[in-house]
């Protein structure tokens, strides 16, 4: 899947790096599991070949605003 | 405070050796007191058991009744009983094994594949696991011989609440008993019980615990006469029938006598753990009331859970009927004085406020002190006797607690409380009689109103919720809306037409009665600008906004223009200054909420001197109409109908043009709804426009204080289409499709289907009554459905709400600090102050 087939409201996702994650974690004084989740099967992940336990960046933007949300990539 | 994290609970049920353990005494004696009044020994009120009259001691602690923590008895059942709560567990479990060796009746392939597909990890919440043995019990039934014995398994028949039956023979519970026992372990573990906890031999009670006397009380009637307990009397029952098999059974009386009383022990066993068990007659009172027993004190709405956990009485509140009173600020409320008196708040005594607290001791009328509470916690009531000695005695460190005064931080309540609004912080005053008062501008987030309406008052008892109240929850904060932040504090009504009257084009009033409103709004100087001596009304109104304020707005009235603190042009209406208006919005932007507070209590006592002053009257005669507009109405109804006429003459003769997507039916009859549409709008304008300002009516519903002008329409012209649920128009009726027999049928003319031509001034026709009467039933009852309905989703949202909070860092997140939303509302806008403010930091 390229990213042609993605239709234009769904946000840009971005795998994080292991040492990234950990800084936005601390940073919200957050366990990984207290994350959102998504499924490693979800098409986004599956694009980025994302495995479980990693993390996700998603950029949203929602009424006017533009901000990040972090999500923890589970087994479905 | 951090709270211990627990790592599990454990149910399991108790042990005959358990009940040993637990019990202080056998109980012997199926009787309470001798006729001394004295608790038997051995009786059910056994001194052992704890006590409850003052001044006896315990014979086991050794403490009186206040201390006593109570301990448990037990009777021993000389034949034993099946728990009756536990039956279909006793009867999963026999018909899961073998009646001859008591194995699980799945071969060894079978076992094999259960302890395989139990995997630890997959198990991974409760609900599952209980959904796994659930099937696996079910997997078990099957199975008409014994896969090791090879016995044939007999057909095991089951009936509420205690009975096991293979033909005609009934099971004892001593052979359930033994029959249980007999399976192993391993093949218990299958069925998901683990014996070491619980095990299944258990259900089947040879000894009964007695609960103390604590649990159940006796209380002592005004005639001497004791009365006990509904558990002791269900007691004192199954220890006299335990007493009489006993008695049977060592005088070797018939199998049958043994076993009919046997089975009666059974019952009121079975009534004693729950006297609504399906399958027995519940046991009675004297008076013929059932009996609440252990099962009936937990359940239900009024049980334990419900009533004494999730809900708890509190000290430190009120309760009275509410008044209005327009003097009283809308962040205050008027209590009275016997309430302040009995109500009170501590005074945390420092070595700074130490005068005023005794000044506060010496005072024996009020304001004064009602407890003392001393460095080591004791609380001591301060009366005339020990004041003196309490006012050398107090120092710094001490709390004193101090009746209620003005200006002190209270909780008002009304149920039902429905939103955050319905319990808002007021500042305490003081006031003469006997009921709440508050401003009539804040009834409406209560939903109150003053035809017997009481409140809760409630009183923050440390200065952190003080505190809390005070900037959370003061009326002031709560003017605008969390729904949409449109103002929902503002005047109403009367203050409406007082504003709107006041502010009128050519509204001039003489020195003195400016001066008098202004002087009830608490002005004391005269506007700048003066004609000939008098003032305009509009400046009257200005000298109540913030001197500099800028404001415009247009209204469906006319545009309003404010400059500089004064209204150049346009009249005050309920646009501009009731429910929902912009200027409310614009003076807390500019000037703050005590700026808005005192502005919405100033103008709304101005507004109701001016209304008081200048006098509305409504009268028949407002709806009443001239020949002239009789003629207009005519004409409206006739033109109308003589469209709708050929509407359907079209239809029948296919030369009306459908719309897209309909057809031809239901395009004629969207058309023939759309043109009494606009009959209606028709008969609304023309009525206003022959009108004049005289008609107190119609000055009302443009002033928006009551009254709008359908309501008009319907009293002066005609009632219009009476609606069904459907939106449509009525038609459902007699198979010859009409909805009375006075109608022709399949006629589909506007009076046949609904539309009501005269007006409640003229009255209706008979048809025209009932068409309308199908209307008001319909919204009726919708209305009472929606309540419902919508209280009922609201309970099940707050419920899972509940605890949910934004953090610091404007993500919501719950108690185990999962994240919910990471930015509140994807947005982080608060809505209560959404129209004015960008975002809430």
């Amino acid at each position: 899947m390229s990213d042609k087939d993605d239709n234009d409201i769904v946000p840009q996702h971005a795998l994080m790096q292991a040492k990234d994650a950990k800084e936005v974690l601390s940073e919200m004084h957050l366990r990984p599991e207290n994350l959102p989740k998504i499924f490693s099967t979800d098409p986004q992940a599956a694009k980025l070949g994302a495995k479980p336990g990693d993390i996700i960046k998603i950029k949203r933007h929602d009424y006017g605003n533009t901000y990040d949300i972090y999500r923890l990539v589970t087994e479905e | 405070m951090q709270a211990e994290a627990i790592n599990y609970i454990r149910f399991g049920i108790l042990s005959p050796d358990d009940i040993k353990k637990l019990s202080v005494a056998k109980l012997t004696v199926p009787d309470t007191y001798n006729e001394d009044g004295y608790p038997i020994d051995g009786g059910l009120l056994d001194q052992r058991l704890g006590v409850i009259d003052p001044g006896l001691v315990c014979k086991t602690c050794g403490a009186r009744a206040k201390t006593c923590p109570g301990h448990f008895g037990h009777i021993e059942l000389v034949r034993p009983v099946i728990h009756s709560e536990f039956s279909k567990v006793l009867y999963a479990i026999l018909k899961a094994t073998c009646f001859e060796c008591h194995r699980i009746l799945l071969d060894p392939k079978q076992v094999q594949a259960l302890t395989e597909s139990e995997n630890p990890e997959a198990v991974a919440d409760a609900d599952e696991e209980h959904a796994q043995r659930k099937s696996k019990r079910a997997q078990v039934k099957s199975g008409k011989r014994c896969p090791y014995c090879k016995a044939v398994q007999p057909k095991l028949k089951f009936s509420q609440p205690t009975y096991f039956n293979i033909g005609d023979r009934r099971l004892k519970p001593d052979e359930i008993r033994d029959m249980v026992a007999k399976v192993s372990r391993d093949d218990l573990a299958l069925l998901g019980i683990d014996p070491s906890i619980s095990d299944p031999s258990w259900l089947v009670l040879s000894s009964l615990l007695v609960p103390p006397v604590n649990v159940r009380p006796s209380i002592t009637l005004e005639s001497g006469e004791r009365s006990e307990d509904d558990l002791t009397h269900k007691l004192v029952d199954i220890m006299r029938i335990n007493q009489r098999l006993e008695q049977n059974i060592n005088a070797g009386a018939p199998q049958i006598i043994i076993d009919d009383l046997w089975e009666l022990l059974q019952y009121h066993v079975t009534a004693y753990f729950n006297n609504e068990t399906s399958g027995i007659p519940p046991a009675r009172h004297r008076s013929g009331r059932a009996l609440k027993t252990l099962a009936q004190r937990l359940k239900g709405k009024e049980g334990r859970f419900r009533y004494n956990l999730s809900g708890k009485r509190v000290n430190y509140s009120a309760r009275t009927v509410i008044s209005v009173d327009p003097y009283v600020d809308i962040n205050e409320v008027g209590v009275p004085l016997a309430i302040a008196e009995k109500l009170t708040v501590p005074f945390y005594v420092t070595q700074w406020n130490i005068e005023k607290a005794k000044e506060f001791l010496t005072s024996a009328t009020y304001p004064t002190i009602i407890n003392i509470i001393s460095h080591d916690g004791k609380r001591k009531r301060v009366i005339d006797g020990n004041r003196e000695e309490l006012i050398k005695e107090v120092a710094p460190g001490y709390i004193i607690e101090r009746q209620l005064m003005d200006g002190d931080i209270v909780l008002f309540n009304r149920q039902p409380t429905l939103h955050r609004i319905s319990i808002m912080a007021h500042k305490v005053k003081v006031l003469p009689g006997r009921t709440f008062r508050i401003n009539y501008c804040t009834t409406s987030p209560y939903n109150a109103d003053f035809d017997g309406d009481e409140m809760n008052l409630h009183v923050p008892q440390t200065l952190e919720a003080q505190a809390e109240a005070r900037l959370l929850m003061d009326v002031q904060f709560q003017i605008f809306s969390p729904r949409d932040g449109g103002a929902i504090i503002a005047n109403s009504e009367d203050g409406i037409m007082g504003m709107y009257a006041l502010t009128k084009d050519g509204m001039h009033l003489t020195k003195d009665e400016a001066s008098y409103l202004l002087g009830i709004a608490g002005i004391y100087e005269m506007p700048e600008h003066s004609k000939n001596g008098t003032y305009s009304g509009k400046d009257i109104f200005s000298m109540l906004l913030p001197k500099d304020i800028n404001f415009e707005i247009k209204t469906s009235y006319g545009p309003i223009k404010i400059k500089n603190g004064r209204l150049m042009e346009g009249v005050i209406t309920k646009e501009a200054y009731g429910k929902g208006n912009l200027l409310f919005e614009r003076i807390v932007t500019d000037y703050g909420f005590d700026r808005l507070r005192e502005f919405i209590f100033s103008s709304s006592k101005l507004a109701d001197a001016y209304a008081t002053l200048s006098g509305v009257t409504v009268g028949v005669k407002e709806y009443a109409i001239d020949n002239e507009l009789e003629q207009k109405r005519v004409k409206i109804i006739h033109e109308t109908f003589a469209k709708v006429t050929e509407f359907i003459e079209q239809y029948k003769s296919k030369k009306l043009e459908p719309f897209i997507g309909y057809t031809l039916r239901e395009s004629l009859e969207r058309m023939i709804i759309a043109e009494l549409n606009i009959a209606r709008n028709n008969a609304g304008e023309t009525l206003v426009k022959h009108e004049s300002s005289n008609n107190s009516a119609v000055e009302m519903a443009r002033s928006g204080s009551r009254g709008n002008v359908l309501n008009l329409e319907q009293m002066s012209m005609f009632l219009g289409q009476q609606a069904t649920l459907s939106g449509g128009r009525i038609k459902r009726g007699y198979y010859t499709n009409r909805v009375l027999p006075h109608i022709p049928p399949n006629d589909i003319a506007p009076v046949s289907r609904g539309f009501v031509t005269t007006s409640f001034y003229s009255g209706m026709h008979p048809v025209e009554l009932f068409m309308h009467a199908v209307g008001s039933r319909g919204s009726e009852v919708y209305k009472a459905l929606l309540t419902g309905r919508s209280g009922y989703l609201y309970r099940r949202l707050s419920n899972a709400l509940q605890d949910y909070y934004v953090r610091k860092d404007l993500s919501v997140r719950d108690v185990n600090n999962n994240i919910i939303q990471t930015i509140y509302g994807g947005d982080a806008m608060n809505p209560m102050r959404s129209r004015f403010a960008k975002e809430v930091k």
